[in-house]
């Protein structure tokens, strides 16, 4: 019966074609919480940047941040030795839904809300808490002044990284321009902070993010979670005054209709069908078998961009067996990196010698070798390094405190990811065949960051994401960084001094020296290997236009696909 | 109603399960380097017979070392899994709330007993065996021989109906997911973790049916005759009821060992299951997820898998007839 | 006499609730871990360092979902003995606002836990009542049909074997890329329930409801119901050898009737367990369904709880099947003395 009931469907069924305008893309996750102070995972930021502005907003092809709701790029002085003054003016055209301008006070209200005690802010926190205070320009409703601690260049363009909320709702009354951004964080609270937290949590943003309209180009006009949200364009949004606006105001699709889809399978059958119009970060086997597919090649167009995540093969240097960067180094050559990108990326990958895109030629240093598959190198480099093979075919050695070691260690990855497992069976058949000891261990997710947080794994196959803005290795590699993000718990007093230096510089050429010099030392010491750079692939229908892709998550830029057609 | 098989289905029903018991004795235990050369291969080409993996593992060598997979943990878990439904569904079954009754003293023995394993497992984590072997042997001397366990004291009901029960509730309103997350938390996957993982999340299906069954065979008359004739208890269950209650479990053996297999594929696909480098039939079956097209990859150890179950359910099939 | 029998059950239902949550409560929450919470929110975030004040942040975050006190009345540690922490602790909180009705808020979703249950509920329910509805129906029907005809039987069980064996995402994707391909047959949508732009109203909506959840559910059915047949054939087998059969084919009933007035009424009884299995896992939803044809039921809902470690939705999920198995077991129990009068209520 149900059979009959779908056949009689199949013929009755409304055309899977979208409306001309209308942009169907595949998640593979729910937004879950659309709070702008939480933003959890990628499809919410996904959605925040689509509904509401920044001041600054970082661009591919720039390799900086380019000026959003901010006039300009801003204006900055040192103060002291400490702080950070950086001056902004809003654009004059921006304005709010209901017509009035964006102005400073709107900024400040935003910090505000940052350091209100009783809100859930303590992402925020940790990633604005630079921000001391802000002077609002007395002559210029547009313009202020932000007081930054700290005088790292990086927290130029991170100051201008958040999303500007209105004043007119969140505080129709004014009530807190008096007030500064310490009181706010103050015990006990303030009577209008906890007014305004009250205001905040009525509006119950994580489920009802309507109820805060950003001057973004679109509005959330439906979301069932789990299954779709959807985006609609502003009639008339403050950016359509520009005759020819420039990249980061450009926004065509009328409707955005994003469809969770989990499966991958499912979302390329989905694809195939035309349910879905764009499916971003497509799996490299899937990605291959539909271009070889005439009938797909003729509907669909492929897209791929360089990426600035990678896949690397990181160790934890506080275990006895990986101490020496020479066993490090000589393990790097167990790695078949070319077989690698073959088998698990269909060949569209980057190897590269340091934690560098190769593509940013500028600071790339491309005098080190690319990682090659050598284990007769192992062999030699780990008799270096101290070890001996035994009689039974296993190394060993002799410690600072003299007791044996045996060469053999463990292998995490994320369990149920492909290209890990793929990279880790390589590399423990590699290591069997010259008598290394090495166990697999896939681990779930959750469990996985809390051994690397403890420090209880050995070596750990996994991706790092980068972007081409920021090159702040600090929490990553400093020793700042041991017990947050710098999971290898490798440190070193050079290292160190060259991360620091690297970030506060500001004259390219110095910092191209200091960023080759820094890939030169990781590659000596290798805290971990980088294996390859991924590509991102995009599919999606010809009929909706041409899809900009991009190296950064989510791999295309939905504002921005616009009507025109593809030629076959 | 019994179905006669012509033997030599039987036979190659049994000449099948030998064939996989000794593949699974005499497997390579070293893993094969895969083949990053040739992956996704169609069967009968090059030196893989038959085909290779998307991540260029050989699903011949696969599916032999699958075979002592299936031996160390799918047919330990089934009889596990089958054990202790039948313990527990029988003694659910047979003593219900208020049959089987104990004095004080027992009860502060048992309590006692329980209390000092804990203990002594918490200071003492190396001896866990001896520990976990000597404490309720000691209590069961204790229990036998002291006084107080005569039949003039006053005696107290075990309600151990409700309780297995209420372990039943709990066990199965955990989703497995759930509880494999959990479990995974806690412990790295290694081979008994799987084995006991299973038969944890399973004994409660037996267990009901055993329970249901013993109810039913309890109020027959002839175990009625039995213990108004003072027969002792155990007797009764492993020579009166286990015979009848017994079958209705037999019948699930081979459906135990396919779901099994089914659960071990799952748990495998999370990646919380065996060790990664530990081939099964499951794993092989769940590649096809990478690889949608490459029907080699459903054919050879579905093939396995369904002859496997089939033998199985023929063999416990002909004891089932009596 | 009868409505003491009833009380007593309840309560020890009530009781058996209790318990059962209390353990899943205190199981879940000593493996409480802030960090994965906040590992997840700072790798949605583009910036590659992550963040320096990332131990300082999960302390917050310890407090704003009140995990830092005790988790129970009192702890034992082995150097410092037994420590009595009064009332201030995670489960009193826990269990007052359970009494007042309250399963607190869901971390991830920021917001209340039964309304995330329920909206999952909407997507779950009408999916597994009418699979398990149809297993049931095509049990009954296979096994009673081929019950009489031995190598139709032979051929059904030997199916049901296999189905069994297989995994149910191998069955899902199966039915999907036989059903939902443009390659093959293109009959079924691929993925929930429809586009979001085709949300149909009027009469037309229970039927493009059932045409969207075709594929899910036979899924489902194709899962479920060869444990239930195998079952049940097994018992009826057992029952044919019984005499009082014999005497039926005697007085020549026909082999149907003998099989539904005789043998099936015997044989029922341990399926009834079976059955009442069935209901948990049908508010439970199914994991790799929900996934597969991405419908937001409870499956998935809890399994993404448990990956988020958002342990108030995992507990009110995982409660809310517990406490629908004690009602099922209390149905059963009901339901056995009904069916079989030879057992006799206990008291």
């Amino acid at each position: 019966m149900l059979v009959w009931m779908g056949l009689l469907y199949a013929c009755t069924a409304p055309t899977t074609r979208s409306p001309e305008g209308t942009v169907r893309i595949r998640w593979a996750r729910d937004p879950e919480n659309l709070d702008p102070l939480i933003v959890s995972n990628a499809s919410a930021y996904e959605v925040a940047n689509l509904t509401h502005c920044s001041l600054l907003m970082g661009r591919e092809e720039a390799h900086d941040f380019v000026p959003w709701l901010a006039e300009s790029f801003p204006t900055v002085k040192h103060l002291g030795d400490t702080l950070l003054q950086v001056t902004y003016r809003i654009r004059p055209e921006a304005t709010w839904d209901n017509g009035t301008p964006v102005l400073a006070r709107d900024v400040a209200l935003t910090l505000k809300i940052m350091n209100c005690t009783g809100l859930p802010t303590e992402m925020a926190q940790a990633m604005f808490g630079f921000i001391r205070d802000i002077r609002l320009d007395s002559a210029d409703a547009r313009r202020f002044t932000l007081v930054c601690a700290g005088q790292s260049p990086e927290h130029i363009r991170s100051s201008g990284d958040f999303s500007v909320l209105p004043e007119y709702i969140l505080d129709p009354q004014g009530q807190l321009r008096t007030v500064s951004l310490a009181d706010m964080r103050r015990q006990p609270t303030l009577a209008a902070a906890q007014a305004l937290a009250r205001r905040y949590q009525r509006l119950q943003l994580a489920r009802h993010p309507e109820n805060l309209p950003g001057c973004g180009p679109y509005r959330l006009s439906a979301w069932q979670s789990g299954r779709y949200l959807t985006l609609r364009r502003k009639k008339s949004w403050w950016a359509d005054v520009y005759p020819a606006p420039p990249y980061q105001l450009q926004a065509y699709p009328a409707t955005l209709i994003y469809q969770v889809i989990p499966d991958a399978a499912t979302a390329t059958l989905a694809l195939r069908r035309g349910e879905i119009d764009v499916y971003g970060l497509m799996p490299a086997a899937e990605f291959t078998r539909l271009q070889q597919s005439a009938d797909d090649r003729q509907r669909l167009a492929f897209y791929t961009a360089d990426a600035y995540e990678f896949l690397t093969a990181s160790f934890n240097v506080r275990q006895p067996v990986l101490r020496d960067a020479a066993t490090r180094r000589a393990l790097g050559f167990l790695f078949d990196v070319p077989a690698l990108i073959k088998a698990t990326q269909q060949g569209a990958a980057t190897p590269s010698a340091g934690l560098i895109s190769p593509r940013m030629k500028e600071y790339y240093n491309d005098s080190l070798a690319l990682p090659a598959f050598r284990p007769a190198q192992t062999v030699a480099m780990l008799r270096q390094a101290g070890w001996q093979r035994q009689p039974t075919g296993r190394w060993q050695r002799t410690s600072v405190q003299g007791t044996p070691q045996i060469l053999r260690f463990g292998v995490s990855y994320r369990a149920g990811e492909p290209s890990f497992e793929t990279a880790a069976l390589q590399f423990r058949a590699a290591a069997e065949a010259i008598g290394i000891e090495v166990e697999l261990r896939p681990t779930e997710q959750a469990v996985l960051s809390r051994q690397l947080q403890a420090g209880e794994t050995d070596m750990c196959i996994r991706n790092y994401s980068g972007n081409p803005f920021s090159y702040d290795f600090t929490a990553l590699l400093h020793s700042r960084g041991i017990g947050a993000s710098n999971t290898t718990q490798f440190s070193s007093p050079l290292t160190d001094h060259l991360i620091e230096q690297i970030t506060t510089t500001e004259d390219t050429r110095k910092k191209r020296l200091l960023l080759r010099k820094f890939q030169r030392v990781m590659a000596q010491e290798m805290p971990f290997m980088v294996l390859y750079f991924l590509k991102y692939r995009v599919a999606a229908s010809r009929a909706i236009g041409v899809v900009p892709v991009s190296g950064l998550k989510p791999g295309y830029e939905a504002a921005r696909i616009s009507p025109i057609k593809t030629p076959l | 109603m019994t179905i006669l098989l012509p033997p030599v289905k039987q036979r190659l029903a049994a000449g099948w399960l030998v064939l996989v018991v000794l593949a699974g004795l005499f497997a390579p235990s070293a893993v094969s380097p895969p083949d990053l050369a040739n992956i996704n291969q169609p069967p009968f080409q090059g030196g893989h017979w038959l085909g290779t993996t998307s991540q260029g593992l050989d699903v011949g060598v696969s599916l032999w070392q699958g075979a002592r997979t299936l031996l160390l943990v799918s047919l330990p878990a089934a009889f596990f899994t089958l054990l202790a439904g039948a313990v527990l569904g029988g003694t659910a079954g047979y003593w219900g709330n208020t049959r089987l009754r104990i004095t004080h003293f027992q009860l502060a023995l048992a309590l006692f007993a329980l209390l000092l394993t804990g203990l002594l497992l918490t200071y003492f984590p190396r001896f866990a065996f001896w520990i976990l072997a000597g404490v309720p042997a000691a209590a069961a001397v204790a229990w036998a021989f002291l006084p107080g366990s005569t039949r003039s004291a006053t005696r107290l009901a075990l309600p151990l109906d409700s309780s297995i029960l209420g372990l039943i509730a709990l066990v199965n309103s955990v989703p497995l997911l759930v509880l494999v997350v959990a479990a995974a938390a806690v412990q790295r996957p290694s081979l008994t973790g799987v084995v006991a993982l299973l038969s944890a999340t399973c004994w409660p299906t037996p267990a009901r049916l055993m329970r249901a069954a013993t109810l039913q065979c309890r109020t027959q008359p002839y175990v009625e005759a039995a213990q108004a004739a003072g027969i002792p208890s155990l007797r009764i269950l492993w020579r009166h009821i286990g015979p009848n209650a017994l079958p209705v479990l037999l019948v699930r053996f081979p459906l135990t060992v396919a779901v099994l297999i089914s659960l071990e594929t799952t748990l495998s696909f999370l990646g919380v299951g065996l060790p990664a480098e530990m081939p099964s039939w499951g794993r092989l079956l769940a590649a096809v997820r990478q690889a949608p097209p490459d029907w080699w990859l459903i054919l050879w150890p579905g093939l396995a898998i369904t002859l496997t179950v089939l033998s199985l359910q023929r063999i416990s099939g002909s004891e089932n007839r009596r | 006499m009868l409505g003491a029998v009833a009380l007593r059950h309840i309560l020890r239902t009530i009781v058996a609730a209790w318990l059962i949550l209390s353990v899943l409560f205190l199981l879940s929450r000593s493996t409480a871990d802030p960090d994965s919470q906040l590992r997840n929110m700072v790798e949605s975030n583009s910036r590659m360092g992550g963040l320096l004040e990332q131990p300082a942040t999960s302390q917050q975050l310890l407090h704003r979902y009140g995990l830092y006190e005790p988790l129970f009345y009192a702890t034992w540690q082995p150097a410092t003995g037994w420590h009595w922490h009064g009332v201030q602790t995670q489960y009193h909180r826990w269990l007052k606002q359970l009494l007042h009705g309250d399963l607190g808020y869901s971390y991830r979703l920021e917001a209340p836990v039964w309304d995330v249950v329920k909206q999952a509920l909407r997507y779950t329910l009408p999916l597994t009542l009418l699979a398990a509805a149809l297993s049931i129906a095509l049990a009954l029907g296979v096994a009673t049909a081929t019950s009489y005809r031995p190598s139709a039987r032979r051929w059904f069980i030997r199916v049901a074997h296999i189905l069994q064996s297989f995994p149910l995402f191998l069955l899902a994707l199966g039915l999907l890329l036989l059903l939902a391909n443009p390659d093959a047959l293109s009959w079924f949508p691929a993925f929930g329930l429809g586009p979001a732009d085709q949300e149909s109203t009027g009469w037309s909506r229970p039927g493009l409801l059932l045409y969207q959840l075709t594929l899910p559910i036979i899924s489902l059915v194709l899962g479920s119901f060869p444990a239930l047949a195998i079952q049940l054939d097994g018992a009826l087998r057992h029952e044919f050898n019984r005499p009082y059969i014999a005497t039926a084919r005697a007085k020549g009933s026909s082999p149907a009737g003998i099989v539904w007035r005789h043998a099936l009424r015997n044989a029922v009884l341990p399926t009834v367990t079976l059955l009442t299995e069935l209901l948990p896992s049908i508010v439970a939803g199914s994991v790799v369904v929900e996934v597969v044809f991405a419908l937001p039921g409870m499956g998935r809902l809890l399994a993404d709880a448990a990956l988020n470690q958002d342990f108030p939705v995992l507990l009110g999920g995982v409660g809310l099947v517990a406490m629908v198995r004690l009602g099922a077991q209390l149905l059963a129990d009901v339901l056995y003395p009904i069916l079989d009068p030879r057992i006799r209520p206990e008291v």
